[in-house]
C-alpha cells in the first residue's frame, strides 16, 4: 500500500532463489535463440550466413588432405594408431622441409629407413664428423633434460613377447660431440638463430636463394646415412648396452636378419619360404 | 613448457589405451612368417609417388585384440610370395578362404557368405554402373576397420568376475578370446553404437547431396540424412541414445549387408515387411503405424505437417518473446514513473510512482 514502509529485510535465501531464476531464464533465452538461429531443429535463420563464412575459409587442398587421410585409414585397415606428436618448435630443423617419412629414393629400403625415425633423430645417421671431437650417442628428449626411460624398443615383455609399451613417446637416440668432459649437442634445433631467421624470411626468398640457404643447413650433415651393419652388428656404432637395451633385445638387434636380407636383396630372396 | 604438457597428456591416454589392449596376447599365432619383425614399428611407411602418406605399421598389441587376431598375415595378403617383398599393388580380397576352421564347421572360414549377400544389395558394385558410381559405392574396407573386441555391458556381472569363473576349468588365453568373440556381438545388431552407424552412412556419402543426386536415386534418398536428423529417431541418437533406431536398425536384417531399395520385395522397408522391422522396438504396430513417414521432410506439400510445425514454433517463440516484451514495457513504464530499478538492499524497485495519489 502506498505510504507503507518498503520491505528491506528479505532473507538471504531469497537472493539465492532470485539468482537461480535469473540463470534459468537466461539459459532458456539462450536455448530459444540458438533454436531460432543455428540449431537444425529450428528455422536456422542464421545458418546461410554461417555457411557463407565457412565457404570463404574453405581450402580445397586441406579438404583433399583430410579426405585422403580418411581413405588411408580404411585402406590400411589395421587400426592406425594416432601417436602423440611433438609440437612443431620442439622438432629438429630438418622437419622444416622434410616430413617424418624423409626417405623416398631407394625403393627397397625407404620404408625401413623411415621406420628408424622412431628411434633416432636425423643427425644420428647423417652426422658429419668434426675434427678433434668424438661422437657419443645418448637418449634425447626435447621435453626432458635428462630422459631416464624406459625407452621404447629397449626390452621385450616376457609374457607377451611384444616390445614393452612405454610412457616416454618422444625420446630418440641423438649424437653429441665430446671434447674432454663436455658434451655438445650435434642437433640443429629449430630454435637456433639460423632456423628462426630462415622461417621468418623464407617466403621472401627466390627459389634459388632458398636452395642456397638450405645448403647452409646441410653443412654438418652428409646425404648418405650409415649402412645397416654399421649399427646392426657386434661392436657396432651404437653401444646398445650403454643405451639401456635388454640383453635379449641386443642379441636381436645385433644379429638382425633383416640387415642381411636387405644387403643381399639384389640376388637373394627366399622364394620357397612360404611354400 | 605449458604447450609441451598439452602434448604429453594425449601420450598418457594413449599409453593407458595400450595398457588396456596389451592385457592379453601377442599376435604370434597369426605371424608365423614374422612379418611383425618390420611391421610392428610405427614409423614404417613412406610418402608415395602421388604424395600420399602411407603407413605400414600394424600395432601388435591392438592386432592381438581384434577379430582377425588368429588369421595368419598371408591368408589375406596372398600376393606376398617373397621376402623382402616388393611394393604392394594388389588389394586384399575378403572372400579369401583363411586357415581358420570355425567351431562346428567343416570348411575353412571365409567372408564369402556375407559378400554374396552384399553383392545382391543396393550397395553392390555392378558391371553396368558408371565409373563414378563404382567409385562411390562402399566396399568391405570402406565401412570396416579391423574390428577391435568390445566388452559386453557389465551391469549384471563384471567382465573379470565372469572370466575368473571360467579360468577354474578352462585355459586362460582360449577362453578369454572365446568370451570376447561371443560378447562382442551381443550388443544391438552390430557392435557399433547408433551414433557410429549414422556417422558411417552419412559422412562423405549419404549426406553429400550433390554426390547422391548424380546416382539416379529418389528425392527421399537424397534428403535421407537431413530428414533422419529431423526425425524423433535422429534427434534421440544425436542426444546420445543407445536404444533408438539408427540406419541399420530399419534398413537391414541381422545380416546387416542386405540393404535394398524400398520397392524391392526383399527390402526391410518394403511396405510388406515394414511391420516386422518396426516391431523390433514398438509393441503396438498396425497398418496405420507403418504408414508413419519416418524420413519426413517438412514442406508446404504436406500442409498438415507444415502448419502443425509452424504453429508449434509460433507458440514457442511467441510465449518466450511475448513474456520478454511484456517485462520490457513494464520496466520502461515504471522508469517513466520515476521508480528506479536496483538490486541493492533486498528489493529491486525504489521510489514512488508519480501517478500514485499523494496522501
Amino acid at each position: 500500500m502506498p505510504g507503507e514502509p518498503k520491505r528491506l529485510d528479505h532473507p538471504k535465501i531469497v537472493l539465492l532463489i532470485a539468482f537461480v531464476f535469473i540463470i534459468i531464464t537466461l539459459a532458456v533465452l539462450g536455448a530459444v535463440l540458438y533454436h531460432l538461429t543455428f540449431s537444425h531443429h529450428g528455422p536456422a535463420i542464421l545458418v546461410p550466413f554461417q555457411k557463407k563464412m565457412e565457404e570463404k575459409k574453405r581450402s580445397a587442398i586441406l579438404e583433399d588432405v583430410k579426405r585422403q587421410e580418411e581413405y588411408e585409414k580404411h585402406r590400411h585397415f589395421h587400426n592406425v594408431v594416432e601417436y602423440p606428436t611433438l609440437p612443431g618448435k620442439e622438432l629438429t630443423v630438418c622437419f622444416i622441409c622434410h616430413s617424418d617419412y624423409p626417405h623416398s629414393k631407394n625403393k627397397k629400403v625407404r620404408a625401413l629407413l623411415n621406420m628408424h625415425t622412431q628411434f633416432f633423430v636425423c643427425e644420428t645417421c647423417h652426422i658429419q664428423e668434426k675434427k678433434g671431437y668424438e661422437i657419443v650417442y645418448k637418449w634425447y628428449n626435447p621435453l626432458e633434460k635428462e630422459p631416464k626411460g624406459p625407452f621404447f624398443g629397449t626390452s621385450y615383455d616376457p609374457e607377451t613377447g611384444n616390445l614393452v609399451p612405454v610412457k616416454d613417446q618422444f625420446s630418440r637416440i641423438a649424437p653429441y660431440f665430446k671434447s674432454g668432459d663436455t658434451l655438445l649437442s650435434a642437433i640443429q634445433h629449430q630454435e637456433s638463430d639460423l632456423a628462426q631467421d630462415y622461417m621468418r624470411v623464407r617466403d621472401q626468398l627466390t627459389p634459388v636463394q632458398r636452395e642456397n640457404v638450405k645448403k647452409k643447413f646441410h653443412v654438418s650433415t652428409k646425404p648418405k646415412g650409415h649402412e645397416c651393419k654399421v649399427c646392426h652388428s657386434k661392436k657396432g656404432l651404437l653401444d646398445f648396452r650403454k643405451l639401456g637395451f635388454a640383453e635379449n633385445r641386443i642379441v636381436d638387434l645385433e644379429q638382425l636378419n633383416i640387415a642381411g636380407m636387405i644387403t643381399k636383396y639384389e640376388k637373394f630372396y627366399i622364394p620357397n619360404l612360404f611354400k | 613448457m605449458k604447450l609441451s604438457k598439452i602434448f604429453i597428456k594425449p601420450s598418457l591416454y594413449f599409453l593407458m589405451l595400450l595398457m588396456v589392449l596389451s592385457f592379453g596376447f601377442r599376435a604370434e599365432a597369426a605371424d608365423k612368417e614374422n612379418c611383425l619383425m618390420c611391421h610392428k614399428y610405427r614409423q614404417l611407411g613412406r610418402i608415395d609417388e602421388q604424395g600420399r602418406k602411407k603407413n605400414y605399421n600394424v600395432n601388435e598389441n591392438i592386432y592381438a585384440n581384434t577379430v582377425h587376431r588368429n588369421v595368419p598375415c598371408r591368408d589375406c595378403h596372398t600376393y606376398i610370395t617373397r621376402l623382402p617383398h616388393d611394393p604392394v599393388t594388389e588389394e586384399v580380397s575378403c572372400a579369401n578362404e583363411c586357415h581358420i576352421k570355425p567351431p562346428f564347421a567343416k570348411e575353412n572360414f571365409s567372408h564369402r557368405k556375407i559378400i554374396n549377400i552384399y553383392n545382391k544389395s543396393v550397395h553392390a558394385i555392378k558391371e553396368n554402373d558408371s565409373p563414378d558410381l563404382k567409385l562411390a559405392k562402399p566396399y568391405c574396407k570402406y565401412c570396416h576397420l579391423n574390428p577391435i573386441y568390445t566388452r559386453v555391458s557389465e551391469k549384471r556381472i563384471s567382465y573379470e568376475k565372469t572370466l575368473a569363473r571360467c579360468f577354474n576349468c578352462h585355459e586362460k588365453k582360449g577362453v578369454t578370446q572365446a568370451y570376447k568373440h561371443v560378447t562382442h556381438r551381443l550388443a544391438h545388431k552390430t557392435s557399433r553404437s547408433p551414433q557410429e552407424i549414422v556417422q558411417l552412412c552419412s559422412k562423405n556419402c549419404h549426406e553429400d547431396v550433390e554426390k547422391m543426386k548424380k546416382f539416379n536415386v529418389s528425392k527421399e534418398s537424397v534428403e535421407a540424412v537431413e530428414t533422419y536428423n529431423e526425425s524423433i529417431h535422429g534427434k534421440a541418437v544425436a542426444l546420445g541414445s543407445q536404444q533408438t533406431a539408427d540406419c541399420i536398425s530399419c534398413h537391414a536384417t541381422s545380416a546387416i549387408h542386405d540393404i535394398y531399395k524400398k520397392d524391392n520385395q526383399k527390402a526391410t522397408i518394403n511396405p510388406a515387411n515394414r511391420a516386422k522391422i518396426c516391431r523390433q522396438c514398438h509393441r503396438k504396430v498396425n497398418e496405420r503405424f507403418i504408414q508413419i513417414d519416418v524420413h519426413s521432410s517438412i514442406n508446404n506439400k504436406k500442409p498438415i505437417l507444415f502448419f502443425m510445425n509452424l504453429g508449434l514454433r509460433g507458440a514457442l517463440y511467441s510465449t518466450i518473446f511475448g513474456l520478454m516484451f511484456l517485462a520490457l514495457i513494464e520496466t520502461i513504464g515504471r522508469k517513466r514513473d520515476g521508480i528506479k530499478w536496483q538490486i541493492k538492499g533486498g528489493t529491486t524497485w525504489r521510489g514512488k510512482s508519480k501517478r500514485e495519489p499523494k496522501n
